[in-house]
């Protein structure tokens, strides 16, 4: 995947932000700058982007999450809870559900969500790193992260801390933007992200560089063989991608053992 | 598009909404509560878990379920009379495995689904538009039934007493009366005839 516009990190203290390279330090400023902008307008434009087939892909991912009451569950950059929610009713009252973000105006937008649901009891709200979890080993049955890994600086770190808090014989989920199966839809798929998307994303959120970074970083995410290889570098087992809606999107599941 | 989550979603959003339309539902959900019931229709390649909690979640997964239903749709049907169960269970429509009770209260959940419909109208249409409009369609019905009802005396009589084209009932009963007597005056006479068959064989044998 390669664009004329994108640049190429030249050194170990470089990462992409979108096209662009910057500073590792740097990126986790950025990111949060555009999740600040975009967290009051994340969900209408969530629904309008994707015409509401987002739903149906965290749908599958909970269909695939095997949940139980009881169990304790991490939704990692959850964003406005709609994973959140769901979880809180399936592991019930003896369970527990950490939504961890590490941008606060996201955090504080799923957590008057979930409260105005009457979701309130078995969830808690962390802001959090991905690359440095603040739970302890062995301490979750499952973690999932839908459209947050791309915007995670360090990955491979991430994937670290993840199958560290991680408890033996549980799983995590990563829903992620991939690569287009077929040629014909990823130049369709183009036209739409690069063209039509910050101009929706001008016109209902009036932030269009927000979602020129969104399908910049789309792009720049590992497409699915190359994050399967990640999962299993950091030490998941059993690692298996799902495509849906052509590729646009893979669920990857890995397990700890 | 992940078919089955597009079906479960719109279940999911199809029950709730209709229990959020009567008062009484939370207090009937409430010895559902954390309990999942897994049905397996034969016309689905994947089953259908509801799971329960202030509200109802539809998922997609093979888990172990509290109760487990495997049926066909056409029986889904039947099951609306909770007193069928044993029958359907017996006549092998419908395999249920786990908890009844589950089934049971979500069977009656369904059942005791009370919703006021000229209450939910009369909020987006006021009080007397509401009330007007069911009152018209209750009349409408009975008026619509019991010209249903004359036009199909018309027919039967036409049928039976002016073109002779059908039986009366009483005629067919008859009929089958005769008929019963026919079948059991054949039977003794077979039975006699046998007998008559033997005894020759058995002064032989003598």
């Amino acid at each position: 995947m390669s664009d004329p516009g994108q640049s190429q990190p030249q050194s170990d203290d470089q990462t992409h932000f979108g096209f662009k390279t910057v500073g590792k330090q740097q990126k986790a400023t950025m990111v949060a700058e555009v999740f600040h902008s975009v967290a009051a307008k994340y969900d209408v434009m969530n629904d309008l982007m994707s015409m509401g087939i987002h739903r149906l892909w965290k749908r599958f991912t909970i269909d695939c999450s095997g949940v139980r009451p009881g169990q304790k569950v991490l939704d990692l950059a959850g964003g406005t809870g709609d994973l959140a929610a769901k979880f809180s009713r399936l592991v019930g009252k003896d369970g527990q559900v950490v939504l961890a973000d590490i941008n606060n105006a996201m955090l504080r937008v799923g957590r008057d969500k979930l409260r105005d649901k009457g979701i309130l009891g078995n969830v808690d709200y962390v802001q959090a790193n991905a690359e440095c979890l603040p739970f302890p080993d062995n301490h979750f049955d499952l973690i999932t992260i839908a459209f947050g890994l791309r915007n995670v600086t360090d990955k491979d770190a991430a994937l670290a801390s993840m199958l560290r808090v991680l408890k033996p014989g549980g799983r995590l989920l990563v829903l992620e933007f991939s690569k287009p199966e077929f040629d014909a839809l990823s130049k369709v798929y183009d036209l739409y992200s690069f063209h039509l998307l910050p101009k929706m994303g001008k016109l209902v959120a009036n932030d269009s560089e927000s979602y020129q970074y969104l399908a910049e970083s789309i792009r720049m995410h590992p497409d699915q063989e190359t994050l399967k290889a990640m999962m299993e570098n950091a030490g998941f087992e059993q690692v298996t991608y799902h495509n849906m809606t052509g590729g646009i999107v893979a669920l990857h599941r890995g397990f700890k053992f | 598009m992940p078919a089955p989550q597009l079906l479960t979603g719109g279940i999911e959003m199809a029950i709730n909404n209709l229990l959020s339309l009567d008062p009484d539902s939370p207090q009937r959900l409430l010895p559902l509560n954390g309990k999942r019931l897994q049905v397996k229709l034969h016309e689905l390649p994947w089953p259908l878990t509801f799971a329960f909690s202030q509200r109802v979640d539809v998922l997609a997964d093979e888990q172990q379920a509290d109760c487990t239903i495997v049926l066909s749709i056409a029986t889904l049907k039947k099951m609306q009379d909770i007193s069928q169960l044993s029958y359907l269970i017996q006549q092998q429509e419908l395999s249920l495995n786990g908890d009844m009770h589950t089934a049971q209260s979500f069977s009656n959940l369904v059942k005791d689904l009370n919703i006021d419909w000229e209450e939910q109208l009369s909020r987006y249409t006021g009080d007397v538009i509401a009330h007007q409009s069911f009152r018209t369609a209750r009349q409408l019905h009975h008026r619509l039934t019991a010209k249903l009802q004359r036009l199909g005396d018309i027919l039967k009589d036409v049928a039976m007493d002016e073109k002779q084209l059908a039986a009366h009932p009483l005629a067919v009963e008859d009929f089958s009366e005769q008929v019963n007597d026919l079948r059991s005056d054949v039977a003794r006479f077979e039975a006699r005839l046998l007998q008559l068959e033997q005894r020759p064989k058995q002064r032989k044998g003598k």
